[in-house]
């Protein structure tokens, strides 16, 4: 269909139209940036899209740390991904416990043909935690809904220049015609102090909620709530509340473009102006 | 009397229980016979194009539903919600096979009448998908969600064996419909969330014993394409999964599969290199399991781009010379054109966005990644949208338009590093971002790559990808859109005819003839629908 002069943007009905992408948990309805692929769902429901069982015994995985560090981290390195021992979150025993019933005889007697020495004097307890140690790294590892946990350091912090980044904002990118760090963007970078979460939120500063528009039918205006636009149907509330409907193909539908110079930007970013301007933002405190 | 009644009997069962089995010469490249649909893409080429014209443009306004098979039998699927059609339901002899994840069900085609339901216990694995059962002569073969290759009799779902072929533990899936090819049954796996290696499995049809095994990432150092990883461990657990059916072509012999992202999956610095065969198109002997030729879409991917998308074949003149061609859209937004006799590239071009990811194309047609452009802390954009540009609902090719179709999406998106260590694992990293994002039909020119029309949906922030494509000699293209099922002008992209569902369009639409009259079949959700004309004989 061609695209009309109008740009709307719209969070009605998508949920209705988009079914979830393959290899991930549906999307709760959160759009823009956040998350993606990385496990919106949280750790929870991640890990029961995933298949992955029962979660780790966090309070028996940081029992077991200490004895990990101690006894195992010299072979197997400190967060079990193999040194010049096995890599244990990869490997099938460890996939295949759950509470020590299989790794527990292997760290018990040791494996003395390929070198690993046999740890008699652990006790069951001992075994436990050390097993669920290992399965937290693994679920580290394979669900990907705690990544937000794990890495919102690494996710938090700016690698740009500010000063560049300021340079961008009165110039090249020409942001101060629409915004100023005095009035709408006052204090932004206390609202969105991390950085994923703001450079995600100037790249596409959508907000959910219904699309205001103007529709003209039958030589009439209407200021219009939208409710549902598709190619084919159109219904909307106008400003006493009543409910419209209309063909799509028999309406104008016109409404400004908010995001116009957002829009513009997209295809001349550079990796460092969006960076850059990530990185002044968030000291906009 | 007694007589009369028992010649009576005998006619009657002749009519109402033919055999249930599969004529397995109806299995051809391009011509299928019009009363079935005997595997995942109708024929073995893919190109879900139907030599059916009883339906058409000028019949369309007389499409109606004729029946609906709604599954009431099973409630929210784990970590996924209600129950999904993804699977395109194979005909045989008037039946419907059809699946949602643990679930086959058999229904009488032309009512929608239902004569039994499968369903298995899963101890693990996604129900992200299921895409169908596999056919050969009398027996129906299907993949659970935890790794068991299951063989059934077709005439009650009677279970008759069962084999292991992946670990859920490790966490593989298994989703993929099984390609029967004389007598192999082709089997793939899925799974990229714990670092495991991809593998493409031929089976026995009447034992279920292994055939062969092809894995998708070479065995040893030394062996070709081991030059493209850094060492043996990175090599064994690169990923490269086979979740999709692939395709066949009987003259040449060759199967077509696509393969999936290499792992880990955002992390890519532990895998330096090209990661062959992930992310590529591979042409393997049916028989032996040896790979014959191979063309990598997404040289060393580091976003999540599966390259599983359908293969599609296609004969068409290239320069006055008749071609045997092979065709793909790819998550990684672009589209080729291959000789698929030996993989020689005719067309590289990028369908969403510029392929900003990439520098230029190889000598090969091969894009070659921008380093620049992986994964990097505070993310690196692409232009496309962050789940790619478009998935493995069906693609089609018309010999008609001589146009190759498929739903994409259009937009910006970011991937970001998380774990920036000397050995990530799983993910590593992820992609966010739908910005300035929207949905479409593409329809492109297999000779230039250009596209010939785009129709994009109405609804702007949209990213689903609304269902699979079927086109018709009736001059249609039938795929969803707006949550509706549409029917399309394949040659202009008008849209000539809707009909709205309880749900959107959640597989490949099919079609085929029965007692002259067509059908076309289509799900939504829980839902299946029977479509044919209010009156067949309107021409």
């Amino acid at each position: 269909m061609p695209r009309s002069s109008f740009r709307l943007v719209l969070f009605l009905s998508i949920a209705a139209l988009a079914f979830a992408q393959e290899d991930m948990p549906p999307a709760s309805g959160g759009r823009g940036g956040r998350g993606g692929r990385g496990g919106r769902g949280g750790p929870a429901a991640t890990r029961d899209f995933l298949g992955l069982g029962a979660a780790p015994d966090e309070a028996a995985a940081k029992k077991g740390e200490p004895l990990y560090q101690q006894n195992c981290a010299g072979c197997h390195g400190a967060n079990a991904r193999g040194a010049q021992g096995p890599n244990l979150v990869r490997s099938a025993l460890v996939l295949h416990d759950e509470k020590a019933e299989t790794i527990g005889p292997v760290i018990k007697s040791g494996r003395p043909q390929s070198g690993m020495p046999a740890y008699p004097n652990f006790s069951a307890d001992d075994l436990y935690n050390l097993a669920q140690f290992l399965h937290l790294q693994v679920d580290l590892a394979a669900n990907r809904g705690t990544y937000g946990a794990t890495y919102a350091a690494v996710r938090n912090q700016p690698v740009g220049d500010p000063k560049k980044g300021e340079e961008y904002f009165n110039g090249t990118g020409g942001c101060k015609s629409c915004h100023s760090i005095s009035g709408d963007l006052a204090k932004i970078g206390a609202k969105f102090p991390q950085a994923a979460t703001m450079q995600s939120r100037f790249l596409w500063p959508a907000t959910p909620g219904p699309a205001k528009a103007r529709i003209t039918t039958g030589g009439e205006t209407i200021a219009a709530t939208i409710r549902t636009l598709n190619d084919f149907d159109l219904s909307f509330t106008d400003a006493t509340g009543n409910y419209h409907y209309a063909r799509r193909a028999d309406v104008k539908i016109e409404y400004d473009d908010k995001l116009a110079g957002h829009r513009a930007l997209l295809p001349k970013y550079s990796d460092a102006d969006m960076h850059n301007l990530t990185a002044y933002l968030v000291t906009l405190k | 009397m007694r007589l009369r009644s028992l010649i009576c009997t005998a006619a009657l069962s002749a009519m109402l229980l033919p055999g249930q089995g599969l004529d397995m010469k109806s299995l051809t490249l391009f011509n299928q016979p019009k009363d079935l649909w005997p595997t995942y893409n109708g024929d073995y080429s893919g190109r879900r194009y139907s030599a059916l014209d009883q339906i058409s443009q000028s019949t369309v306004d007389l499409l109606k539903i004729d029946w609906m098979y709604r599954i009431t039998s099973v409630g929210p699927q784990r970590g996924v919600g209600g129950p999904t059609i993804k699977s395109t339901p194979l005909l045989v002899n008037g039946i419907l096979y059809f699946t949602i994840p643990d679930h086959i069900f058999a229904i009488n085609a032309r009512t929608g009448e239902h004569l039994w339901q499968y369903s298995f216990d899963d101890k693990g694995g996604h129900l992200v998908g299921q895409r169908g059962v596999g056919m050969y002569r009398d027996w129906l073969y299907f993949e659970s969600p935890d790794g068991w290759f299951i063989s059934l009799n077709a005439k009650d779902g009677k279970e008759r064996w069962r084999k292991k072929i992946a670990d859920e533990k490790l966490q593989y899936f298994t989703t993929m419909a099984p390609l029967i090819v004389k007598d192999h049954v082709i089997i793939g796996v899925g799974g990229d969330a714990m670092d495991v290696r991809g593998y493409l499995e031929s089976r026995d049809p009447e034992t279920g014993e292994l055939q062969w095994r092809w894995y998708t990432t070479p065995d040893k150092m030394g062996d070709p394409g081991s030059e493209t990883w850094p060492n043996l461990d990175a090599m064994h657990h690169g990923g490269g999964m086979t979740w999709m059916p692939g395709t066949y072509d009987p003259d040449l012999n060759l199967i077509y599969w696509g393969t999936g992202n290499a792992n880990p999956v955002f992390a890519g610095q532990s895998r330096r290199g090209s990661n062959l065969y992930t992310a590529s198109i591979v042409a393997l002997n049916p028989d032996t399991g040896k790979l014959v030729w191979y063309f990598q879409a997404s040289p060393h991917d580091t976003h999540d781009w599966d390259n599983v998308e359908t293969p599609v074949l296609f004969d068409a003149a290239i320069n006055g010379q008749p071609r045997k061609l092979l065709g793909q859209g790819t998550r990684a937004g672009w589209f080729f054109v291959l000789d698929r006799t030996n993989g020689k590239n005719l067309v590289s071009k990028p369908f969403s966005g510029s392929g900003n990811w990439a520098k230029g194309v190889d000598a090969k047609g091969q894009p070659i990644p921008d380093p620049a452009k992986e994964p990097q802390p505070n993310g690196s954009m692409i232009d496309m949208p962050a789940m790619g540009a478009t998935n493995w609902p069906p693609p089609s090719y018309s010999p008609k338009t001589e146009l190759f179709y498929l739903n994409g999406t259009e937009g910006y998106g970011v991937a970001y590093l998380y774990d920036t260590s000397d050995k990530p694992e799983g993910y590593g990293g992820g992609g966010g971002g739908n910005f300035d994002s929207h949905s479409a039909l593409f329809a492109m020119d297999i000779r230039t790559g250009a596209i010939r029309w785009k129709h994009q949906h109405g609804q702007d922030g949209s990213t689903g990808i609304s269902g699979g494509i079927l086109t018709t000699a009736g001059n249609l293209l039938f795929t969803g859109d707006s949550g509706q099922l549409v029917a399309f002008d394949p040659a202009s992209g008008k849209p000539l005819w809707n009909q709205r569902l309880t749900q959107p369009v959640s597989n490949g639409p099919s079609t085929w003839m029965l007692d002259g009259k067509q059908y076309l079949i289509v799900g939504a959700g829980d839902t299946l629908y029977g479509l044919s004309l209010a009156r067949p004989s309107a021409r």
